[in-house]
């Protein structure tokens, strides 16, 4: 994790890609980690690195508040994209997890809005310590599955392929395609969670209903 | 019409209770108010509805930004619910992709009810968005993902996913 050296134009434009569909640095609300990354950068990012000027700006404007923000300060290294190396030379001591500062009770001021932010921020914080953030890598796999003969159920066929639910597993669409001799193969789409659900164990799966499917082939297969 | 302003009832903490009817053709929502003929129009309820729960700076703090409110409301009633085909809703998201690519709200810095109606008005169209234009538009999608994520605003409005993995751009 982590960006990189913010103060480089490399840092700042991992910043920026981080930042193109993120309103801020974690979660849907201003914290503390946003203005650890503030101070991080320290100056107005360039122009054409227009995400991390929108949020740069955005925070900016929290400046009165930054000490009320939700949330703990973490190292640098912690923030950010999941598959870029963590180059702060931080620790990976997650004891910092467990401490969060319910915020006091000194601050008289505070009103229902910033309130209502913090309650919805350290709810997310606390789901956020029992999820992984990681990167999924998926494939789009197109099935072809073949019939004893013409005279197979396709219907139910499709229903026994479908029927195979597995963690990291959805079917897409199908189609029937002829194939010749008046026999039809199934042809199904599927997104898998590739270290979950491999080729080999569909095979096996699909192979099972053994009354209905005599084989089945990978039509294609695509990484997402 | 009636179903929102019960939406921006509850998203605004107000007990319901008040009484709402339809009028004309085009179906324009009505409020009946103790005292008087009534409350005609989204905006102007919407914005009675904000001062009735004193949260007056959802209509904006400045002079400016209480301008840009307005023009956001209005935009919603004159572009978004007069929007007809994918000509119109192609410019719309055009537009709003390119006003937003430096404000991470409507009005620039704060959450304000302009934020609230052009996210309900835009819900059935963002919803119906293939993988390819959420990342086009891809400001649009950014601010649309927080404002549903704002605690109380999306109740039982479908959530609309965004990958995060980009599949179609790698420039940007």
């Amino acid at each position: 994790m982590g960006f990189g050296d913010l103060k480089s134009a490399a840092g700042l434009q991992v910043l920026n890609d981080f930042l193109a569909d993120r309103s801020y640095i974690e979660g849907y609300v201003p914290s503390q980690a946003d203005i650890a990354v503030f101070e991080a950068v320290a100056t107005p990012p360039p122009a054409e690195l227009c995400h991390a000027l929108r949020w740069y700006n955005h925070i900016k404007s929290y400046e009165k508040q930054k000490a009320s923000l939700p949330g703990v300060k973490k190292a640098l290294g912690k923030y950010g994209p999941a598959d870029v190396e963590d180059t702060t030379g931080a620790t990976t001591d997650s004891k910092d997890d467990d401490d969060i500062d319910l915020f006091g009770s000194d601050d008289e001021e505070e009103s229902e809005e910033a309130k209502k932010l913090r309650e919805e921020r350290l709810a997310q914080y606390e789901s956020k310590k029992s999820k992984k953030p990681a990167v999924v890598a998926k494939s789009s796999i197109l099935l072809d599955v073949k019939p004893w003969d013409d005279e197979t159920d396709m219907a139910k066929l499709e229903e026994c392929v479908r029927s195979i639910q597995v963690d990291g597993l959805v079917w897409g669409s199908s189609k029937l395609v002829p194939v010749g001799y008046g026999i039809k193969k199934l042809q199904i789409q599927c997104v898998v969670e590739d270290d979950k659900v491999g080729t080999d164990m569909l095979e096996e799966r699909i192979t099972a209903f053994e009354d209905y499917v005599q084989s089945m082939d990978v039509a294609a297969f695509n990484k997402i | 019409g009636p179903q929102e302003l019960a939406l921006l009832e509850r998203s605004l903490g107000l007990q319901e209770g008040n009484k709402y009817g339809v009028q004309g053709e085009r179906k324009i929502p009505v409020l009946q108010t103790s005292n008087g003929p009534g409350l005609i129009g989204l905006v102007t309820i919407a914005a009675y509805l904000v001062k009735q729960a004193k949260k007056e700076q959802l209509l904006g703090s400045t002079a400016e930004e209480k301008a840009v409110v307005q023009q956001w409301l209005e935009y919603r009633v004159t572009q978004v619910d007069g929007c007809s085909g994918k000509e119109d809703t192609r410019i719309i998201l055009k537009d709003l992709n390119m006003y937003l690519e430096d404000k991470v709200y409507l009005a620039g810095n704060n959450f304000t009810l302009a934020d609230v109606l052009m996210y309900y008005g835009l819900h059935p169209i963002i919803a119906d968005l293939t993988v390819q234009e959420k990342e086009k538009y891809l400001n649009v999608s950014r601010w649309f993902n927080h404002i549903q994520h704002y605690p109380g605003v999306r109740q039982h409005l479908s959530n609309v996913i965004f990958i995060k993995n980009r599949l179609y751009t790698n420039a940007h």
